[in-house]
């Protein structure tokens, strides 16, 4: 066996009753999201689609416990979102490394924050970088890695403490789309192996598919879900996928959960 | 495109030795009047003469002990009051009007009040130094800190880190490029705050020595202490240089 298997399958599931969110701004109450019941089991990947100002980020923010709600009950693995929790990572639309820090040393930031910096955390840097395919630029500067490379080692953060759940923000959208596509497999490979938990927040129908068990259509004025797709693609994904007529077929539903949606809205 | 050593130093030197040789000439033809305004030949000859007397490196350490204690008591009260506004917005709407109301008054303004409170000693030029250069560097803290990335806040925010931890290991390093763009405007600004204190009034230093020479009609010792004021002023801003590549390796242009 590999060092990489000291990675546990620690998935964890989440289940959000009856959440509602308002934001307050100067002209006045502003919905952003009503009403939403999902249940997402452990181990699942579960992608969140849906048009600007549909509240996905928001959704998302709010799994993470960055943003707070105003009505319902939201759990990760049992318990009430937070910040600072070890079992959920995260990743953000720009890969956010610190320029002052080596690759290695970025990888090593959630260790340190969370004060569980200790004799093993070296060695699971070193896992982390090969499992990210950077084994051979831990010493580099971060701003010296191409943009690709720069999101690698974000996923590499996020996956520092070994959390169950990853949630991410657009992760992939700053990348042009041949990095793009070889990224969303990779992702979704270790989604596989580990059996993480995992939210992908996406404008992108076709990456959606290509990486989900699940996809959630939402949307705006308030966001709402107005679609719940089973990707049933078998696993591994391959990038091939993309052509075939089921990934078409699961594609044009997603849409027409979304132009329904967009109707309702009007 | 890299530029080549010749290029990026023979050009400005040359440019240097064209000046310098123009005017020489105008002197030489007397277009120049020699009173007061001497060749470089003058100049040079002046300044062998300078390095020799005793009085004049008594002057430059003088000089130098004023702007670098003021440059250090000016930069280190700009980054702790740069902190603190920055980083707490009560402190910032309280004390950082005032910062602002200041930094548009003209400092040198002070110099004859510095002079009736601390005397003709250092300390009225080291206080004068000071506080012209607190200011930039109070500004450029304020600016680094709130130019650090949202991004970056929210994943300390996911990560929970604490006040502390953001404190030292995001906003410090993040505002540490601009806040240095300040602490170097400061070393230059130190060196001309010790000579406007020494001007207004002191019993020693390069200031007191040119206004000296000066009365004394030394025309070519006069201007040899300005341009020995230049180099000086160069040297400082080269070290500090050196120490900023040092210490943020990261920042880009």
């Amino acid at each position: 066996m590999t060092q990489k298997d000291s990675i546990a399958v620690t998935g964890e599931a989440i289940t959000l009753t009856g959440v509602s969110k308002t934001y307050m701004t100067a002209s006045g109450a502003l919905p952003v999201l009503r009403d939403i019941d999902l249940h997402i089991e452990a181990g699942q990947f579960v992608s969140f689609v849906g048009p600007s100002g549909c509240g996905k980020s928001t959704l998302l923010n709010i799994i993470a416990g960055l943003v707070s709600y105003d009505t319902g009950t939201v759990t990760v693995g049992g318990q009430p979102p937070r910040e600072g929790r070890d079992d959920i990572g995260f990743m953000l639309q720009k890969s956010v490394l610190m320029p002052w820090l080596n690759v290695s040393k970025n990888i090593e930031l959630p260790f340190i924050i969370a004060r569980r910096r200790g004799a093993d955390t070296a060695q699971r840097v070193t896992d982390l970088l090969e499992l990210v395919g950077l084994s051979d630029y831990a010493t580099m500067n971060s701003w010296e890695l191409s943009g690709g490379m720069q999101q690698r080692v974000a996923l590499a953060r996020a996956l520092a403490l070994d959390p169950g759940v990853m949630l991410m923000d657009e992760p992939f959208s700053a990348l042009d789309e041949f990095k793009r596509e070889h990224l969303n497999i990779e992702v979704a490979h270790m989604s596989e192996r580990f059996g993480k938990t995992t939210i992908l927040v996406t404008h992108s129908i076709s990456e959606a598919v290509l990486m989900s068990d699940r996809i959630i259509a939402l949307g705006a004025n308030p966001g709402r879900m107005v679609g719940d797709i089973t990707v049933d693609l078998e696993r591994p994904r391959r990038p091939e996928m993309i052509g075939s007529d089921r990934f078409q077929q699961i594609s044009n539903e997603v849409r027409a959960a979304l132009s329904q949606g967009m109707e309702e809205s009007q | 495109m890299t530029q080549s050593l010749w290029y990026r130093i023979g050009l400005p030197v040359g440019v240097f030795v064209i000046f310098v040789a123009i005017w020489q000439i105008l002197s030489v033809t007397g277009t120049l009047n020699p009173v007061t305004f001497p060749s470089p030949l003058e100049i040079t000859i002046a300044f062998g003469e300078l390095v020799t007397r005793g009085y004049f490196w008594d002057a430059t350490r003088i000089t130098l002990l004023e702007t670098l204690l003021g440059f250090i008591i000016g930069a280190a009260l700009g980054l702790v009051i740069g902190a603190l506004t920055g980083t707490f917005r009560t402190f910032r709407t309280a004390f950082y009007p005032f910062v602002v109301a200041f930094q548009n008054t003209p400092r040198v303004a002070l110099a004859p009040i510095f002079l009736t409170w601390f005397g003709f000693g250092i300390t009225s030029k080291v206080v004068m130094a000071a506080v012209i250069c607190f200011f930039p560097v109070v500004i450029n803290t304020v600016a680094g800190i709130a130019g650090v990335d949202e991004n970056a806040k929210t994943l300390f925010r996911s990560l929970g880190a604490s006040k502390a931890q953001t404190f030292f290991r995001l906003t410090l390093p993040g505002a540490s490029a601009m806040a240095f763009a300040g602490i170097k405007t400061a070393l230059t600004l130190a060196l001309l705050g010790a000579i406007v204190g020494e001007f207004v009034g002191a019993s020693e230093g390069l200031g007191v020595l040119i206004k000296e020479l000066n009365f004394q009609l030394e025309v070519a010792m006069g201007f040899a202490v300005v341009i020995f004021l230049a180099v000086i002023g160069l040297v400082l801003y080269g070290l500090i240089e050196l120490l900023e590549k040092r210490l943020i390796t990261w920042a880009r242009d």
